[in-house]
């Protein structure tokens, strides 16, 4: 099957400092992946190399068929295909949860407003918000604005979702309403690159699992065989010390 | 000695009439130097090394300089080459440049304060930088800067008082004149300072209103 | 135009600028004092002392200083008619009111910036008032006074050119003066405000290297 993202011999350095030493990485269409690793492994650059947010130091990486590291990639249409859900959520707070939703494909995409509007009701319901749609996200709570980001990124009608630590800053009553929309997108099918702490999600829903630390890819394969049967001493290192 | 605050309330009309010279004066110059901030502002922050130059230049120079200075220069020193503006052309040009380099710097303030974050989403969806900007740091980058700003008109409203100097017939020289007319110093001055005080009091209101209703998130 | 204009002229201006540091120096000097009071004052534990120092800094600061400069220079020579009052004490008086005000907002802000906490081990130790504020939260609201206040440095610098209302001769007034003479008022003016850019930009960009400094 032809990869929807390809990443072959991915570096990123921060001034002197290499963040990433080399990922080769395919994910295919469908593909939910889950990447664990200690902090500093550079699982978060990795992710935000994949739409450009970091800027690619050596390598190839392929999403969706556009090249990310030619010399001027279109930045705005490879992120219209590649969805992203923050660690901070960074909803807007100056638009209600609605016009947060809405904005992004009228401006952007500049589909029309009516089709936009149906389309972000539809989404909103799917998160369970259609109650706060025209409310300002100050009102709302964590997991509440994480799912209004969710709602916000898929507006877009992505090809692969991207999730960076997408319930680190949650109360613990408030993840597993986020973790619940976000499983419910991967049995539908969405490309999902996940970057996670959550293991019980990345066992359950991960057609596959990436060990990352000081950056390179460490161990990959599916969860049973990375949580139950772990090869590498590194991946059973870091297992032990959170499981 | 006696002090007769109610020998000056029939004066009362002309002053407040000097007061709204003041006011507008202020106004006019607050909003053409914000109006000139802006671009200064982007100018500042921008990609030509051009207009970096020159921008920051022209914020340093009138920052660093007094406003009583600026306004010589152009009442005075630009009638020595021919152009010759009247006290209020004068204060209103002088006090709007000297504003406009202020208020660039409030506007760079307030949209650096807005959370890298909320920048990153809107590049994120695929948002251009003038749409990032407009869409997502303009709004809340004014918030930010508003209470910078509410103090900066405060400042420059009474720093217009310096356009007396000048000939300009706002407040202070209204003032001046009524002393030298009634001889009652005390008294004359203290209206004075309450005329400014509460203008300046309800500046600072008028701000807090404008906050609720035009950012009410 | 500007060969012209020589030293003659500049001796003045250069000595304006003298007084107008010595203005600048000595208001600031006793600005700090009077700042410090009413900063604390703002923040006492009693209630009247609270309120009468928020009066006194809020109607301060919603006054021009121009206002403040000729209140003084008409007014204390009715109140205290055996001493005329000559021109330098007058602006200092003025200025260092009104630096007074802005000074005790800022040692307010930085007193308040100390965490609760600290004022409140100091109390569980034993430590008074006094010696509370001394040990304990002024050392560390000290330090985050620096930046505005060498801000509002800049402010006094510009403020002082005011002071030429009253006929003290600083900068601003010995420009006048010599443009009054030579009738170049564009070039005298363009030199005065060289130098107070001298004075201040410096000032600045030390302020600047302070901050970072402090990150």
């Amino acid at each position: 099957m032809n990869p929807i993202v390809s990443v072959e011999g991915l570096r990123k350095n921060f001034g002197k400092l290499e963040v990433l030493r080399g990922i080769d990485c395919e994910v295919e269409t469908n593909e939910v992946v889950c990447v664990i690793g200690p902090s500093g492994s550079g699982k978060s650059t990795f992710l935000r190399c994949l739409n450009l947010l970091e800027s690619i130091t050596a390598g190839t990486v392929v999403v969706n068929g556009h090249k990310l590291t030619e010399p001027r990639p279109d930045l705005n249409r490879v992120r219209q295909d590649v969805g992203m859900v923050f660690q901070q959520f960074n909803v807007f707070p100056h638009m209600k949860v609605l016009d947060n939703v809405t904005l992004a494909p009228i401006k952007v995409s500049k589909h029309p407003p009516d089709q936009v509007r149906e389309r972000a009701w539809a989404l909103l319901e799917k998160v369970g918000l259609t109650d706060k749609a025209d409310v300002y996200p100050s009102k709302l709570s964590g997991g509440q604005q994480q799912r209004v980001a969710i709602a916000r990124a898929l507006a877009m009608q992505p090809k692969v979702m991207l999730f960076d630590e997408p319930t680190s800053a949650l109360d613990p009553e408030t993840v597993g309403e986020v973790l619940g929309v976000m499983k419910d997108l991967a049995r539908e099918e969405m490309t999902m690159i996940v970057v996670t702490h959550e293991m019980g999600f990345a066992r359950e829903m991960a057609d596959r699992v990436i060990f990352m630390d000081h950056g390179v890819i460490v161990e990959e394969g599916g969860p049973v065989q990375i949580f139950d049967d772990p090869q590498q001493e590194r991946t059973q290192a870091f297992l032990s010390k959170i499981l | 000695m006696t002090f007769y605050f109610g020998d000056i309330l029939p004066y009362l009309p002309i002053l407040l009439k000097a007061l709204w010279v003041s006011i507008y004066v202020s106004v006019a110059a607050f909003v053409a130097g914000s109006i000139i901030g802006a671009p200064l502002a982007l100018a500042k922050a921008g990609p030509s090394r051009l207009l970096r130059t020159v921008s920051s230049t022209y914020i340093e120079v009138m920052r660093n300089t007094p406003l009583l200075v600026q306004l010589y220069l152009i009442y005075f020193g630009l009638g020595q080459v021919g152009l010759n503006f009247n006290p209020l052309w004068s204060a209103l040009i002088g006090m709007t440049l000297n504003n406009s380099a202020y208020t660039a710097e409030i506007f760079r303030g307030g949209f650096a304060a807005v959370p890298a974050g909320l920048r990153e989403a809107g590049s994120a969806l695929g948002m251009s930088s003038v749409q990032t900007f407009r869409y997502v740091v303009l709004k809340p980058g004014l918030r930010a800067a508003l209470p910078a700003l509410t103090n900066q008109f405060i400042i420059l409203f009474l720093y217009s008082s310096a356009a007396s100097i000048i000939s300009l017939n706002e407040l202070t020289s209204a003032l001046e004149d009524l002393n030298s007319e009634t001889l009652r110093t005390l008294e004359v001055f203290t209206y004075g300072a309450c005329l400014y005080y509460a203008t300046s009091v309800l500046i600072a209101a008028g701000s807090r209103v404008t906050e609720k209703v035009a950012f009410r998130w | 135009m500007f060969a012209e204009f020589g030293v003659a002229n500049l001796r003045p201006l250069l000595e304006g600028a003298v007084l107008t540091l010595y203005l600048v120096a000595m208001s600031g000097f006793f600005g700090t004092i009077i700042g410090l009071v009413f900063g604390m004052a703002r923040v006492a534990p009693f209630a009247p002392v609270r309120w009468v120092a928020a009066t006194y800094v809020n109607f301060i600061r919603g006054q021009p200083v121009l206002i403040i400069l000729l209140f003084l220079y008409y007014a204390i020579p009715l109140m205290v008619p055996s001493a005329t009052f000559a021109r330098g004490p007058t602006a200092i008086i003025g200025l260092s009111v009104y630096a007074g005000a802005y000074i005790a907002e800022i040692v307010r802000g930085a007193i308040e910036s100390v965490p609760r906490g600290q004022g409140e081990a100091a109390s569980a130790l034993g430590m008074g008032y006094l010696l509370r504020y001394r040990y304990v939260v002024l050392p560390q609201a000290m330090k985050v006074a620096v930046p505005p206040s060498i801000g509002f440095l800049i402010s006094l610098v510009k403020a002082s050119s005011l002071v030429s209302v009253i006929n003290y001769v600083e900068l601003t007034k010995a420009g006048a003066i010599v443009s009054n003479l030579n009738q170049e008022p564009l070039v005298t003016f363009l030199v005065v405000a060289a130098l107070y850019f001298a004075l201040s930009y410096p000032i600045a960009l030390f302020g600047r290297w302070y901050e970072r400094r402090l990150v």
